[in-house]
């Protein structure tokens, strides 16, 4: 059974501009996928719209059985709480350390601070930035604080990793490293998404594909440098 | 995967909620608010100059009204306090005799207003001099008494002094009375005055509650500003809107407490300044100072009302915005 069911999903902005069209893709649970395109063909739409930050004008989408589209208040919250997601520009709080902002997500749901601290350090250790848990992010370079962004996101071991364009701001190195950090994660049991434009990056994964284009789905496979643009089945 | 329950990622799935709220353990609820507290004694300390200004504000804004709210009731104390009802006492002329004192005292029991009247004689009124006064050995230097008689009407309950001018100049113009005074209208007019403090009162009590409610709503309303990207993590990683809305509620609360704690403390600095003339001039009516209300009861009141007010005000300027904030 899938984790994460799109069905007939379509996006249409106030504009009339059509950001997703009539999307249908699934994903396994403790599967790992990448989407692809170019920019503005829909990719953060997509995740935007399994965030919840954002409604699709049509279609549903399913996750774990439950229509989240149509989830509002302390149950869209809780199932936030379930989700990790991470971005380009980091959203790193700049006031607090890192131990502080790793922390955050744990903070919410009250937990002791003696099992925060064991927690924050264990999602730090395996970004490798345990010694710098107390400085503030300006101190850090822009892929260590992309790495501060992901312990923030794993930190609660959300059974969904959400990423978008985690690789923007990094050289070809970094962006492997960060990669390699995902795919760790999704050994563990955790489904990642990531939307990336860098191809080479992801096609060197040898995962799954997704190819967004004007908001459609134009391939669905792995190594889709080799295949031609056909769709199949998904499921990781 | 939802058949049964499931411990993970710290969290407790039960049959039919796939997303359940991630729990951890008792005292969780306690542990937030512990959290908040802590961080929002933090954020007004890293603010002083500006949680001060707040402060100030709301405190003006509070003692006003807390203020007149103690005028308001010590002038009604004062004026409770007064034994008797409003009188009027006619003084006689030296020579006045037997038959022109029964005469004023048989028009003043005729007339319905009036409730009760006793005579004063002039040796009772030399024996009273002598009694409240050190002028006894000069007195006795005097070859005849120097005082005249006079008396002394109360008025009927619920008779208004104004009706009473065609009844003073009925006793005036008998043979023998030299004065008919009216006693004690200033107490009246204090009572007057009490009436208007206590509808000032609330009138004030309005609009600068209403004030000092805008003075914490935009404060609040700044510090979520201040605070807008933290928001939209804690939106994005699964915070409810009560959680969001809460560290703005305690810096309602902390500067609507902040403020009810100055209007205390500008009371206080007022009462101190006042005190001195103020009991002088009841000194000079024969009352003594006795400050009413300014007690436990009246801090702990204020500090809620501060509070509250904080607390309202942070709730308008939160809800709206946390409802409207777009995260990405």
């Amino acid at each position: 059974m899938a984790q994460i069911e799109f069905h007939g999903v379509t996006k249409r902005f106030d504009s009339g501009q059509e950001a997703l069209v009539n999307v249908d893709v699934s994903f396994a649970e403790g599967s790992m996928a990448f989407l692809t395109g170019h920019s503005g063909a829909g990719k953060s739409t997509f995740l935007k719209l399994l965030l919840c930050l954002d409604q699709p004008s049509r279609g549903q989408i399913l996750v774990n059985g439950v229509n989240v589209t149509r989830m509002n208040g302390r149950r869209l919250a809780h199932y936030r709480q379930h989700l990790g997601a991470v971005f380009q520009d980091h959203h790193l709080l700049g006031h607090r350390s890192v131990f502080d902002n790793v922390s955050l997500p744990l903070r919410i749901t009250g937990m002791k601070e003696k099992d925060i601290a064991r927690r924050v350090r264990a999602a730090l250790s395996r970004v490798g930035l345990l010694e710098k848990e107390r400085l503030y992010p300006r101190y850090l370079s822009t892929g260590e604080q992309q790495r501060v962004g992901i312990a923030r996101a794993v930190v609660n071991r959300p059974k969904i990793l959400l990423a978008d364009e985690p690789t923007g701001n990094l050289d070809p190195e970094l962006s492997r490293d960060i990669m390699k950090l995902f795919e760790q994660f999704n050994q563990v049991g955790t489904t990642v998404i990531v939307a990336s434009h860098d191809r080479d990056l992801i096609e060197s994964m040898g995962l799954r594909i997704i190819e967004l284009d004007q908001g459609a789905v134009i391939r669905d496979g792995v190594n889709t440098r080799l295949d031609p643009p056909v769709r199949e089945d998904a499921d990781g | 995967m939802a058949e049964a329950t499931e411990q993970h990622a710290g969290t407790r799935r039960r049959s039919g909620d796939p997303w359940p709220p991630v729990r951890t353990g008792v005292g969780a609820w306690w542990r937030d608010h512990l959290r908040i507290a802590r961080e929002t004694v933090h954020f007004v300390s890293a603010r002083l100059g500006t949680s001060l200004l707040v402060w100030l504000l709301v405190g003006i804004a509070l003692a006003l009204p807390a203020g007149l709210y103690l005028i308001e009731r010590n002038l009604s104390g004062m004026t409770a306090a007064w034994e008797g009802r409003p009188g009027l006492t006619a003084y006689f002329e030296l020579g006045a005799n037997e038959q022109q004192i029964r005469a004023v005292v048989d028009v003043l029991e005729k007339d319905r207003a009036v409730a009760d009247v006793s005579v004063t004689s002039p040796d009772q009124a030399l024996a009273e001099f002598r009694r409240y006064t050190d002028l006894a050995d000069a007195l006795d230097l005097l070859e005849s008494n120097p005082l005249p008689a006079s008396l002394k009407a109360t008025l009927a309950p619920g008779v208004e002094t104004a009706v009473l001018d065609p009844l003073l100049d009925r006793v005036g113009s008998l043979p023998g009375v030299a004065e008919v005074v009216l006693e004690k209208t200033w107490l009246e007019r204090v009572s007057d005055i009490s009436s208007v403090v206590s509808r000032l009162g609330v009138i004030l009590g309005l609009l600068f509650g209403t004030g000092a409610l805008l003075v914490t709503a935009t404060s609040v309303r700044l510090a979520i500003e201040a605070r807008l990207e933290e928001l939209k993590v804690l939106k994005l990683i699964g915070a409810t809107e009560r959680q969001m809305r809460r560290p703005f509620l305690y810096f309602g609360a902390f500067y609507g407490l902040g403020g009810g704690l100055l209007a205390a403390m500008l009371i206080s600095l007022c009462l101190l300044i006042v005190e001195a003339p103020l009991s002088n001039l009841l000194g000079s009516y024969d009352q003594e100072l006795h400050l009413a209300g300014f007690d436990a009861v009246f801090l702990g009141g204020l500090l809620t009302i501060g509070a509250l007010l904080g607390v309202l005000g942070a709730l308008v300027a939160a809800r709206q915005r946390i409802n409207d904030l777009e995260i990405l």
